[in-house]
């Protein structure tokens, strides 16, 4: 029941997203990657090279899953496109904006408006309840939380079937539950594009499904432009494109 | 939901986590505000003193011996419409009528009713009664707990208008007695117990009494020598110029020791003193009033002499009317001597030296004519008032105050006193008067008018006061109060001794607070980087982290306000039980000060925040992506870094081990300075080689060394994990057993080479103050036995260096508040010679075999003016007592200071040599003869020097108590003065070392913080080597070698670099070394610091090890 909730919520969310999209291009190019490369220094000072050169279009309204062995780059690459980390050399265009040449102030600014991130961990704060939790992103224009964002985020939350965990801690709830609000963090601040590290990766089989059934109704009810980092293969057969990254480059 | 409830979300979540931190504040914010409010318990027990000793005097005017009429107070309070008061205070010496108890150094204070008036509190007697005494609290425990109703007798001071120091003068009247004087009352401080005009932490003796009564004792009817004159109305700007014109609008030639007289038979009027001789400002002024004066100065000589015919004791005068190199004989004498003009005739008389010193000096004339009985120029009033001859009926009666020979004075001669009186016998021409008799009191004894009448004189005395300065005459307003408050808030700051003292408290404090915030923040590291992924500036982030501190800072500021306050408390208890020393003594109240707790609370709160600012800073570097990863970066040390402190390291060692064996090697008195320097850079060479270690420990060359993997290498590695960590340990402990072991060395013996004459005692073995001046030679063997009895064969090889003093506030040590006109010491250079210890001198001076005497060379060689007065002072008087502890302020060579002199003239002091410490602290030295020219009322000597043989120095002490008991001598040890001395510096170095050692403690706590984190960020290592196999003991064993060893490095390098510093000190056979306080120290710091590393890993590795394991 929740979850069906929690489905029909985020479904009539989207669908404000989908109007507005739609009257943008159709399919026009949210995320734009051209050769990435990625270079770290090892231990012994000698370069290690992750990401070899990966380019990709992510169009409005795709799904993308990206899969590969531990250690080939997946986690590197996510956190290049949501500007956490920056790539040796390439080009990164999100929304016909080059990041490259932002400064670390309109990277934040970049992240809060335009990119929603859902981890494998919640990453809830524990000082602060659940609603608060949400509103979190909302702080980082005016350092305070709009009547609007509270009135959104309460709504968010009431559809996501944690009306009644409002005042609650992040410890009183369950992983799912967390992972729901961290879901709802993302969206708090309707980002044009969702990244998804490992969401599945700490929740058991059967919150694993839904939160799977969750992505894919965002993207397919939704035109919800998703990325998804996962080992779970269930996962990435849903999603509309799945790009194995070996070696530090895609082999589709 | 806004920033601010978010930050105040964290720090109520977060409130155990910061415990810690607060706790760390809380130290740093009690330290500062305790050390503060010491500093303002001083200053208010040092203003409650000030207020105390002064009541509600505002000025004051001292004349000592130079007495003006009592009245005069009177007229000047209808002038000021202020409370004023007039009274005498001389010193004396107190006894109980059984000789039980006595005190030196008594203050006897002759007061009327309006006296008391000027008091905070009123006492609760109106005014004291005939034969009646009051006594301050100090006073009466001195004489034995004295209640009112005992009885005690006094003796004091008799001043004395001509100067004892002239052989005139007479002896007899030098002191007088009060006795059997009853307590009336017992006074405490704000009645006044406590009023003098020296700025002293110690209360003087105080005996009051009736001021008729003590006029009459010394036979000084109406007359005082201390004016107090209390707040006048507020519209008075200037009081001490009112005052100063008040006093010049009443004042009357008595005031100014001068009468004018009219002479008998119209022979006009006459200017005199009861000085004997008229001060040379007032002789001036004289003269500059009339055209038509008379200069006459009238001697005493011994002899007349025409070959074997002779003389003896006569007046002869000096007056213009004579030709030099003749001698007029009046007829009386002509006919004695059988003298007709053209005859040699010599002149024998007394010249006036210091010490009473007579010389008799003879001077050649030719006479010139005879003067008949009738002539004018045979004049009775020539003679001034001699004290002790004036009024005596007979010859025989004369107390002159030098020997006579009583037989030679013949029947004739007591029938020229019974005729003529003091008639001159012999005149001579006033310029070879003015030659062989002038002396520093002046050089005439008579300025005559021809002008006759009571309108003449009237006229003539108005004309005199107009010209004359009071100032002139010594008659000087002061305010005292200003003086009172300069010296208090110019004062020894405690404040900042206390906070210095607490250096080490306050490192400590600043490294929990670094080190337990860190933690902190690393431990949110997951929850600061998510912040950052939702797009919340990296900017934005640190602020609130540093406003959470902010938050931390407050609550910390705050419990240490209060802990501050139990603290001072604690320091005040400790300075007036086991550092009394520190304050000579001085009774402290505690005074609470919102501005010095706000202060304490203000730096603790920038200490704080810096602190976490400093600490935030790193949090800069950290991605948002390392943050989520939960990494928290330190970084990894490179092979080139721990290189380059490794050669850091060793040019430091091999700086020292050249320069240590260089100076060894030339075999020269190796100064300590040297010493002290070679250790504190091994100290840092200690640190840095440390450092290196760690760093190649954390370096990836240390990967290659695989063979050599063993448990404590293992550890020693982890230990490098961390190096900045591990560095904070290792330096504060080094740094903090280094200061402590090294300052106590500094202790300083005054029983070190007592008997040289170099050391701080000038190789003297008593030392003596009296409070009636000695104004003979002790020196003379005759003078010992005639005047005090002394026993010779005690005292055969004993020798006095007397000193003239000059009263003062004492610039020492000892004296809490800043000495605003310090004593002066008046000596002869040469009776020093060799003694003490010159550090340096004035550029250009020549020095010779006797550096002391500069204070004579140097007036001429470096041409000082004639109102600039060479002096020398112990360093530390100039570093220290003159400058309030201020290094700023401090006197340096070539520096002046001003003074007033006797007659109101200001002069200055020049610093022109430093000595080492002695026992003369507290005072400036000049040399006598400026002495006297400053001070010429100031007669005889009230401080000596004694040298004599170390065995017998009891003996010979008491033998000076009890023969000059009169003059109410202090005779004490040299070494126990020197000691007295020292113990405030000791004093400071201990609490240097207990609070230093506090602080060490507090930061042994630290390295247990560390341990705890370090073991709980590695508990999933440790897990894994619990998993494959190791023993939890093994771990625990593990653990315990990684801080032991950077606790033994810490204190290692500390002590091992303390040693070297203090060698000469340790190697020197007399010093000594408080060992028993270093071990404990050190000892206690290694104990208490293995304690926590203990219990740290105890806590930390409590529980299965391997539910880490699990979790990860």
């Amino acid at each position: 029941m929740v979850f069906l909730l929690l489905e029909v919520f985020l479904f009539s969310q989207l669908a404000q997203y989908r109007s507005v999209w739609r009257m943008a291009t159709n399919k026009d190019v949210v995320l734009k990657l051209e050769e990435i490369h990625k270079q770290y220094e090892s231990a012994d000072r000698s370069p290690v090279e992750v990401l070899k050169g990966v380019s990709l279009t992510v169009k409005r309204g795709d799904s993308i899953a990206i899969v590969g062995p531990s250690g080939c780059g997946k986690s590197t690459l996510l956190n290049i496109l949501g500007s956490l980390d920056s790539p040796t050399s390439g080009n990164i265009q999100l929304d016909g904006q080059e990041l490259a040449n932002l400064s670390e102030q309109e990277l934040a600014a970049v992240r809060n408006k335009k990119i929603g991130f859902i981890f494998q961990s919640h990453h809830l704060l524990p000082q602060c309840s659940i609603l608060e939790n949400v509103l979190i992103p909302t702080l980082a224009e005016k350092g305070k939380a709009s009547l609007d964002a509270i009135k959104r985020a309460k709504q968010l939350l009431e559809r996501s079937g944690l009306e009644h965990r409002l005042t609650h801690r992040p410890f009183q709830l369950s992983g799912g539950e967390c992972q729901r609000v961290a879901v709802v963090r993302a969206l708090i601040n309707q980002p044009s594009l969702i990244l998804a590290d490992e969401p599945t990766g700490a929740l058991d089989h059967s919150n694993a499904e839904t939160m799977t059934e969750l992505l894919v109704k965002l993207n397919r009810e939704d035109q919800a432009t998703l990325i998804v980092v996962t080992h779970s293969m269930e996962l990435a057969a849903k999603m509309e494109t799945t790009y194995k990254l070996q070696n530090g480059i895609f082999s589709s | 939901m806004t920033i601010w409830s978010l930050v105040i979300n964290s720090f109520r979540y977060y409130a155990k986590s910061h415990i810690g931190t607060i706790l760390g504040v809380t130290v740093g914010t009690m330290v500062l505000v305790g050390a503060l409010l010491v500093g303002e318990s001083v200053k208010g027990s040092l203003r409650n003193m000030a207020e105390a000793r002064l009541g509600k005097v505002e000025l004051t005017l001292s004349s000592n011996d130079r007495l003006f009429r009592s009245k005069l107070a009177n007229q000047i309070q209808a002038e000021l419409i202020a409370d004023t008061t007039a009274m005498l205070q001389l010193p004396g010496i107190a006894k109980r009528p059984s000789g039980e108890s006595r005190a030196n150094n008594v203050v006897v204070l002759g007061v009327d009713k309006t006296f008391w008036k000027l008091a905070l509190k009123q006492p609760k007697f109106k005014d004291i009664p005939e034969d009646g005494i009051v006594l301050n609290e100090r006073l009466a425990r001195q004489l034995g707990n004295l209640k009112v109703g005992n009885v005690i007798n006094l003796r004091v001071h008799n001043p004395s208008q001509l100067s004892r120091d002239a052989p005139m003068a007479p002896i007899e009247d030098s002191t007088a007695s009060l006795a059997q004087m009853e307590i009336i009352a017992i006074i405490s401080e704000k009645e006044f117990g406590r009023f003098s005009l020296q700025a002293s932490q110690v209360p003087p003796y105080n005996a009051f009494v009736r001021l008729d009564q003590l006029q009459e004792a010394i036979e000084k009817p109406e007359m005082a020598n201390l004016m107090l004159v209390g707040s006048m109305d507020k519209l008075s700007d200037n009081p001490l110029k009112r005052a100063h014109t008040a006093l010049a609008k009443h004042w009357q030639l008595a005031d100014a020791q001068a009468q004018l007289l009219q002479l008998p038979d119209n022979k006009g009027i006459e200017l005199r003193s009861p000085r004997v001789f008229l001060d040379p400002p007032l002789a001036q002024a004289a003269k500059a009033i009339d055209e038509n004066t008379t200069e006459i100065l009238t001697y005493f000589v011994n002899n007349i002499q025409i070959g074997d015919r002779s003389t003896p004791y006569s007046m002869a005068s000096a007056l213009a009317d004579f030709e030099p190199g003749t001698v007029w004989l009046n007829k009386w004498t002509a006919n004695d001597l059988q003298a007709k003009v053209g005859d040699d005739v010599e002149l024998s008389y007394y010249s006036v030296g210091t010490m009473r010193q007579l010389e008799e000096r003879s001077e050649k004339f030719k006479i010139g004519g005879i003067i008949s009985m009738d002539d004018p120029r045979s004049d009775i009033t020539l003679m001034p008032d001699f004290p002790g001859m004036t009024d005596s009926e007979n010859c025989s009666d004369w107390d002159t105050g030098f020997p006579m020979n009583l037989d030679a004075i013949r029947e004739k001669d007591e029938d020229y006193w019974d005729n003529y009186k003091g008639t001159p016998k012999a005149y001579i021409s006033l310029k070879t008067g003015k030659e062989i008799w002038s002396n520093r009191f002046g050089s005439l004894t008579a300025i005559r008018y021809t002008k006759n009448g009571p309108k003449a004189l009237e006229s003539l005395e108005k004309k005199l006061l107009t010209e004359l300065n009071p100032q002139d005459t010594g008659l000087t307003f002061q305010a005292a109060r200003l003086q009172a408050s300069a010296s208090v808030n110019n004062a020894m700051d405690f404040g900042q001794l206390f906070m210095s003292f607490s250096f080490f408290l306050i490192t400590a404090a600043i490294m929990l607070i670094s080190l337990l915030f860190q933690f902190t923040i690393e431990k949110r590291t997951k929850e600061t980087g998510t912040l950052l992924a939702v797009g919340i500036s990296g900017k934005r982030v640190r602020r609130m982290l540093t406003l959470e501190g902010g938050l931390i800072a407050i609550v910390g500021c705050v419990i240490g306000s209060a802990a501050g306050t139990l603290f001072a408390k604690a320091l005040l208890n400790a300075l007036s039980t086991n550092w009394k020393d520190a304050v000579a003594s001085a009774a402290l109240t505690y005074h609470s000060s919102i501005s010095a707790i706000c202060a304490g609370m203000a730096m603790g709160f920038c200490v704080a925040m810096f602190t976490i600012w400093w600490t935030l800073r790193k949090l800069k570097k950290q991605t948002a992506r390392e943050l989520l990863a939960g990494e928290f970066k330190e970084q990894i040390q490179t092979q080139k870094s721990a290189k380059r402190s490794a050669i850091i390291g060793v040019l430091l060692l091999l700086t020292v081990l050249i320069s240590v064996g260089y100076t060894v090697a030339k075999g020269d008195q190796i100064p300590p300075q040297a010493f002290y320097g070679a250790g504190a850079l091994l100290l840092l060479s200690g640190i840095t080689l440390t450092s290196a270690k760690l760093r190649r420990l954390g370096s990836h060359s240390i990967l290659n060394q695989t063979h050599s993997l063993n448990i404590g290498g293992l550890g020693q590695r982890n230990a490098a994990r961390r190096p900045r960590r591990s560095m904070a340990t290792i330096g504060m402990l080094a740094c903090g057993s280094f200061m402590i072991a090294s300052i106590g060395v500094f202790q300083k013996d005054a029983n070190i080479d007592s008997d040289q004459p170099n050391s701080g005692t000038g190789g003297f073995e008593l030392m003596g103050e009296a409070s009636i001046a000695v104004v003979h030679d002790m020196n003379n063997k005759t003078n010992r036995e005639d005047y005090y009895s002394l026993d010779e064969d005690l005292l055969k090889e004993v020798s006095f260096v007397p000193f003239r003093l000059r009263d003062g506030d004492q610039a020492n040590c000892l004296n809490l508040n800043l000495a605003q006109e310090p004593r002066l010491l008046g000596v002869n250079p040469e009776m020093l010679a060799g003694k003490f210890t010159f550090i340096d001198t004035i550029d250009g001076l020549e020095t010779g075999d006797n550096p002391w005497s500069i204070l004579e060379s140097a007036r001429m060689s470096t041409q000082l003016p004639d109102d600039v007065i060479p002096a020398i002072a112990d360093q530390s008087v100039m570093m220290w007592a003159l400058s309030g502890g201020d290094m700023m302020k401090s006197k340096k060579l070539g520096d002046t200071l001003d003074y007033i002199d006797e007659q109101g003239r200001p002069f200055k002091i020049k610093f022109v040599g430093q000595i080492a410490d002695s026992i003369l602290q507290g005072n400036l030295i000049i040399s006598e003869s400026d002495f006297i020219k400053r001070f010429p009322g100031e007669s005889g000597y009230r401080f000596f020097l004694v040298d004599g043989p170390k065995e017998q120095s009891r003996e010979i002490s008491n033998e000076l108590n009890v023969a000059m008991s009169d003059h109410g001598f202090e005779w004490i040890k040299t070494t126990q003065r020197l000691g007295e001395l020292n113990a405030v510096q000791n004093t400071y170095l201990q609490t240097f070392q207990v609070l230093g050692g506090l602080g060490l403690l507090l930061g042994s706590l630290g390295l247990g913080v560390v341990v705890m984190r370090n073991v709980q960020e590695r508990k999933s290592e440790l897990a894994l080597l619990r998993a494959i196999g190791f023993k939890k003991s093994l771990i625990k064993q593990f653990v315990l070698h990684e801080y032991l060893s950077l606790l033994v490095a810490g204190l290692s390098i500390g002590t091992i670099a303390a040693i070297l510093a203090v060698l000469p000190t340790i190697l020197s056979p007399t010093t000594i070394v408080p060992y028993t306080l270093l071990a404990s120290t050190l000892g206690g710091v290694f104990i208490l610091a293995g304690l926590w590393t203990w219990i740290a890993t105890n806590l930390s590795l409590r529980g299965n090890l391997l539910d880490g394991l699990q979790r990860d």
